[in-house]
């Protein structure tokens, strides 16, 4: 009896150290999967073409079909696993907010962006990919004329900074956590998270300009 | 030139529970070459005599003295108010259990770690003394050296914002003498051991990167490499899962 | 109240408590560690230089041996020291040292080839052997014959006592920290443990023991400046004193160290005089040469403190709101060698004094460093007077260090001690019957519950403890200091005298509650003026110089007279204490003679 407990109490719990890997690589993933989405979407810049080309490369080739509701359990599978770090008590929430507000410190003030951007992202993005997903195909014709349509243009406005920041920290977090960056290159990663950041959310900015603009 | 500072500091007493936590205010005159530990002493001396702070070696060594300074925790012995404004906010460190006004039971923290991560060379070798030392490297024994300058002050402790919303969390200063020891040829420890302690929420995995420990150390130890090092190292245990027996040593 | 009962309780958790402690308990005995605070914040933590032990493993050090270590321990001594003791603990430092490596201490090691040393400013090369890679290395130290003092970079003081504590740890010995012994339980013959207080709560608690140890550290801070911890403040001597039957040996040995940083008193190395730093005056005038024209600044620390001492009463200190000092220069060195060989002082400088000694004077003064004196032991460190009894570290006259000790041999004596008095400690406590009189304890913790009442209630006096430091510290640094004479250590007996009455009528002027820092210090503060009694009347009464203690008057060491060791006791309602003498020992390995350094006559026996 004492020894079949002991036995039980005897092996280590992994599952933290899975979790932190899959938290980890669905984040990279979401990454990768948005640098790419930015590609796509962007492409329109360089006119209507050229995205409708590409989206009907994924269309043709199935990606689109199976790639998005793949993304969209990632996505929903990342924020299960982030989730768990998120204080969803509001007495932790004060804490860690008073705490970032009174340390002054840029890295823990960060981490309460990456929370709360999340939250955002969690909802629009959910939005955002239910009516892309059930109104394939995609063209720029169909992407324009939502966007035309005002409503959609504040939305993606608030969606694009919100993805774009918290891509840039979770690149840097993950650069941190598993000990990419060092604390002597902290600074340059640092610097190069904010140049990356700022750079996709001009890129995304030009790209909804061109969707208003967009005649079809 | 010499200016008039205006101390704010947090005063509760838990064995006088007639009198509520507040913010006390003390004026005092600036001298030449002035540190926290002078003007704590100072009013303490002049102005209220009941006041509750700690200092020891007040050297900025043994770690006794750790305090929020304008929001910031730090070490008040080594802290000129020179490099200050003129009006100084004195908190006790978060995260430890409050003794009274800025002074915290660290002790009892520390304590709690030791046994958790087992702060202690783990050997089968009975000590000899009529033999001669082991050897070692010194570039090897300087780089434990580096780890173990840790003075346990709780400074990085109380500038984590995991360790405060999950008072069971290690902290870089554990996880630091976990990688301290992970150093030390002459722990006999396995990875999967160290993993037993470690590779969970309450240690590495809980840490998210914040890097308050990193930018509040008064000592400046590497505790960002460190926490990246030993998050890989132990994830890295994980995948291996019950084949890496063998501690692997450089 | 509280009571808690094991086999040997250490007051303190330093390197010597802790040493002890680890022994009882690997010998399967309960042991419970006392300390003021967490027991790594103990001061053994903040000594940086190292621990003497006779490995001879660099090359400095070759043909290195205990022989060697013994002799430089007894002319350090100045012969004060009890030859016994000094063997036992050079003998038994080289085994303690490697038992810490085995224990983690991650002492530097030797490195094998060719490198470069500093003395005198001058460089010089060195060969180390490729046979000795690996083992224990050592440096430099004044006063030694061999580079015999093994180190962990600037902090070996830290690395031991974590190592230390980490052992305790593992052995299962069981550390309170905050809480402070304020008085011993004894019947007059046997001692039972102590009557501690909370510095958590403020409350009083009981320990009871077979076996109880003093291992509480110096008490230089009864004098203002210090390079002592704050905490170091004689409560352990105090409670032994306050028996009326242990006594104190050798109180009026006390040493100064040339230069502590004004303020806050921190210890910057020797190293900078070695290497060529000067001292200045007020009109920024080198001055040493003038009082030692062949040495300067690098005559023995006892001689530059005292000349520094005269210089500053000739009206050339320089002015500062924390009192007179001088200046160390070290700008000429050059800034590579500043940043490089005195690290630790640039960072000293720079973190608590806001300067840059590359460009900067550093303002210095004399500094308490280091007390010899304490409660007084045989060689099994066995106090005088109460059975059950120990003492080991700094608080104790264990006696090898006589009358002045040498730098890097105090921290190896802690742990030399730890090991030789524990052993002693375990064959005491398995030769010993629990006896407690409840009666004897209850009366103990009663009358520290009084004292706590009255000075709360202020039922003798509303003096202000604080006050009655401060006095203390004028008088015992104008008598009692480096240079010491009859007309300046009577006046300082006789105001001590009348501070240890004003001392009975303290009373608090805050409410008390609680874990009070105005009652911690209104608890011992006359105590504390008793201990400065007992340095001041000792002195007074030592009409001879020896070691660190200079008289103007006697500046002959007197072999014939005064080859002995002063012990004081404090009978209950005295007003001052008991002296008396032993030999300073039994044994003479090394007769005694010239110390080959710091000049000075010798009246031979
Ligand atoms: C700045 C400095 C540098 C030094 N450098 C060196 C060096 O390089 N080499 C060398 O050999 N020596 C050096 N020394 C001397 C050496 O560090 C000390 O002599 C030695 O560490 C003392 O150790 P200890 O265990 O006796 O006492 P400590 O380490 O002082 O410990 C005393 C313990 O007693 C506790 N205590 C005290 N009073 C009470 C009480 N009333 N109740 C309960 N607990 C109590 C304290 O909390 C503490 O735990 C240096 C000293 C100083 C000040
Ligand atoms: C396109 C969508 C998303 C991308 C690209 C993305 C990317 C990332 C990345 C790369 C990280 C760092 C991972 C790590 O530290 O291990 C991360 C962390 C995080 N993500 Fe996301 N994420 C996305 C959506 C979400 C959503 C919807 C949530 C909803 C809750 C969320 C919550 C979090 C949180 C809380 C963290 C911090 C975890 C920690 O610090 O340990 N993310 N994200
Ligand atoms: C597989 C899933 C996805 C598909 C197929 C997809 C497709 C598209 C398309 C076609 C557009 C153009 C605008 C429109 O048509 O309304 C667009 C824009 C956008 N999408 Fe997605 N998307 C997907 C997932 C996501 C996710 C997970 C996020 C982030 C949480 C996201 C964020 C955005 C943003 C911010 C824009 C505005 C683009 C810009 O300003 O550059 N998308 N997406
Ligand atoms: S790691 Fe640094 S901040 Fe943390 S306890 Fe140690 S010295 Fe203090
Ligand atoms: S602040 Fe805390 S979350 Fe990790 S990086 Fe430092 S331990
Ligand atoms: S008092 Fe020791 S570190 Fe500040």
């Amino acid at each position: 009896m004492s020894l079949s407990l002991a036995t039980q109490a005897r092996p280590v719990g992994r599952s933290s150290a899975w979790l932190d890997w899959l938290q980890m690589l669905t984040g990279a993933c979401l990454i990768l999967f948005m640098w790419s989405h930015m590609i796509l979407v962007s492409s329109v810049i360089f006119g209507a073409g050229a995205m409708n080309a590409l989206a009907e490369f994924f269309e043709s080739t199935g990606m689109a079909q199976v790639g998005g509701p793949l993304i969209g359990l990632v996505f929903l599978f990342h924020f299960v696993l982030a989730a768990r770090k998120v204080p969803f008590r509001s007495e932790q929430q004060t804490v860690m907010a008073a705490h970032a507000r009174r340390l002054r410190h840029t890295d823990t003030w960060l981490w309460v962006v990456q929370a709360a951007t999340a939250m955002v992202i969690l909802i629009m993005g959910a939005i955002h990919m239910w009516v892309v997903l059930t109104d394939l195909p995609i063209t720029a014709a169909k992407s324009a004329a939502r966007i035309q349509g005002g409503w959609w243009m504040i939305f993606y406005l608030v969606l694009l900074p919100m993805v774009e920041l918290h891509v840039g920290i979770g690149y840097y977090r993950i650069g941190v956590k598993w000990g990419f960056i060092r604390r002597d290159n902290r600074k340059n990663a640092k610097k190069f998270e904010n140049i990356l950041t700022v750079f996709f959310i001009v890129i995304g900015l030009i790209t909804l300009i061109r969707f208003l603009t967009l005649t079809v | 030139m010499s200016r008039i500072l205006t101390f704010n500091i947090f005063r509760y007493n838990p064995q006088d529970p007639g009198t509520p936590p507040r913010m006390d205010r003390f004026m005092l005159d600036e001298t030449d070459r002035m540190t926290l530990f002078i003007a704590l002493n100072r009013i303490r001396e002049e102005q209220d005599p009941s006041l509750m702070f700690d200092f020891c070696c007040r050297a900025g060594i043994c770690g006794a003295c750790g305090m929020v300074i304008n929001g910031r925790p730090g070490l008040a012995c080594h802290t000129k108010t020179k490099d200050l404004p003129e009006t100084i906010t004195l908190m006790p460190l978060p995260a430890f259990k409050l003794v009274g006004d800025l002074s915290v039971d660290t002790g009892t923290w520390f304590r709690e770690m030791y046994q958790k991560v087992e702060s202690w060379v783990h050997t089968s070798k009975e000590f000899d003394p009529t033999a001669l030392e082991e050897r070692m490297d010194n570039g090897l024994a300087e780089e434990i050296y580096e780890l173990e300058r840790c003075i346990e002050c709780g400074c990085c402790v109380a500038a984590c914002g995991t360790a405060l919303i999950r008072p069971d969390f290690l902290g870089a200063v554990g996880l630091n003498r976990i990688a301290r020891f992970i150093l030390d040829p002459r722990d006999e420890r396995t990875d999967t051991e160290y993993f037993e302690i470690v590779g969970n929420d309450q240690g590495i995995f809980g840490c998210m990167g914040l890097l308050g420990c990193e930018d509040v150390c008064p000592k400046g130890l590497p505790l960002q490499d460190q926490l990246g090092m030993l998050r890989r190292k132990m994830a890295f245990t994980a995948l291996k899962g019950l084949v890496g027996k063998h501690k692997h040593k450089h | 109240m509280q009571t808690i009962y094991s086999d040997l309780l250490c007051i303190g958790a330093g390197l010597a408590g802790e040493r002890v402690a680890i022994e009882a308990a690997s010998a399967g005995f309960d042991a419970v560690c006392l300390s003021i605070v967490p027991a790594r914040r103990s001061h053994s933590s903040a000594a940086q230089g190292g621990m003497q032990a006779a490995l001879g493993n660099c090359a400095m050090g070759e043909g290195d041996c205990p022989d060697v270590h013994f002799a430089d321990t007894v002319k350090g001594s100045d012969w004060g020291c009890d030859q016994e003791v000094a063997r036992l603990f050079v003998d038994t430092a080289p085994i303690v040292m490697r038992e810490l490596a085995a224990w983690g201490v991650p002492w530097n090691r030797v490195v094998p080839g060719e490198s470069r040393y500093f003395k005198g400013g001058k460089e010089f090369t060195k060969v180390e052997k490729a046979e000795k890679e690996g083992l224990i290395t050592a440096r430099a130290f004044g006063g030694t014959a061999k580079w015999r003092t093994c180190y962990t970079s600037d902090g070996t003081g830290h690395t031991v006592l974590y190592t230390m504590d980490n052992r305790a740890a593992q052995l299962g010995v069981v550390v309170h920290d905050r809480v402070e012994a304020i008085s011993l339980i004894h019947d007059g013959t046997r001692c039972m443990g102590a009557v501690v207080r909370c510095l958590k709560t403020g409350d009083l608690r009981v320990y009871i023991a077979k076996a109880t140890l003093i291992a509480s550290g110096g008490f230089g801070r009864i004098y203002r400046e210090s390079t002592n911890a704050v905490i170091n403040d004689g409560g352990g001597h105090v409670i032994a004193l306050d028996t009326g039957v242990v006594p104190l040996g050798n109180m009026e040995a006390v040493q100064f160290h040339p230069t502590g940083i004004v303020p806050t008193d921190i210890l910057v190395t020797e190293g900078c005089r070695g290497d060529g730093g000067t001292l200045l005056d007020v009109n920024e005038n080198r001055f040493m040469p003038e009082y030692e024209p062949e040495k300067a600044e690098l005559a023995s620390r006892d001689v530059v403190s005292r000349w520094m001492t005269v210089h500053m009463q000739k009206g050339f200190g320089v002015k500062s709101p924390y009192g007179d000092h001088l200046w160390l220069d070290i700008r000429h060195l050059g800034i590579d060698h500043i940043r490089t060989k005195l690290r630790e002082v640039d960072e000293i400088c720079k973190s608590f004094l806001g300067i840059d000694p590359a460009y900067q004077l550093i303002p210095v003064r004399p500094t308490q460093h280091y007390s010899m004196g304490g409660v007084r032991t045989n060689k099994d460190g066995a106090a005088y007077g109460l059975a059950g009894l120990f003492s080991a570290g700094e608080s104790a006259c264990w006696d090898m260090h006589g009358f002045n000790r040498l730098g890097g041999n105090s921290l190896a004596e802690t742990v030399v001690a730890g090991n030789i008095i524990g052993k002693k400690v375990v064959d005491y406590l398995r030769g010993c019957e629990a006896i407690f009189n409840s009666k004897v304890v209850d009366e103990a913790a009663a009358r520290q519950a009084a004292r706590i009442t009255a000075l709360r209630d202020r039922t003798n006096g509303s003096e202000s403890a604080y006050a009655v430091r401060e006095a203390m510290f004028d008088a015992i640094m104008k008598g009692a200091g480096i240079f010491r004479n009859e007309k300046d250590l009577s006046e300082c007996v006789e105001t001590l005298q009348a501070l240890h009455e004003r001392a009975g009528r303290v009373g608090l002027k805050s409410n008390g509650l609680g874990p009070n820092p105005e009652m911690t210090l209104a608890l011992k503060i006359q105590g504390m003026v008793k201990l400065a009694l007992c340095v001041a009347y000792g002195a007074l009464k030592r009409t001879e110089s020896r070691g660190s203690h200079t008289r103007e008057d006697f500046p002959e060491r007197n072999d014939r007279d005064w080859l002995n060791r002063t012990l004081a006791t404090w009978p209950e309602g005295a007003s001052l204490p008991e002296l008396s003498y032993e030999p300073a020992t039994k044994v003479f390995e090394i007769p005694p003679g010239d110390r080959g350094y710091g000049g000075g006559k010798i009246i031979s026996a």
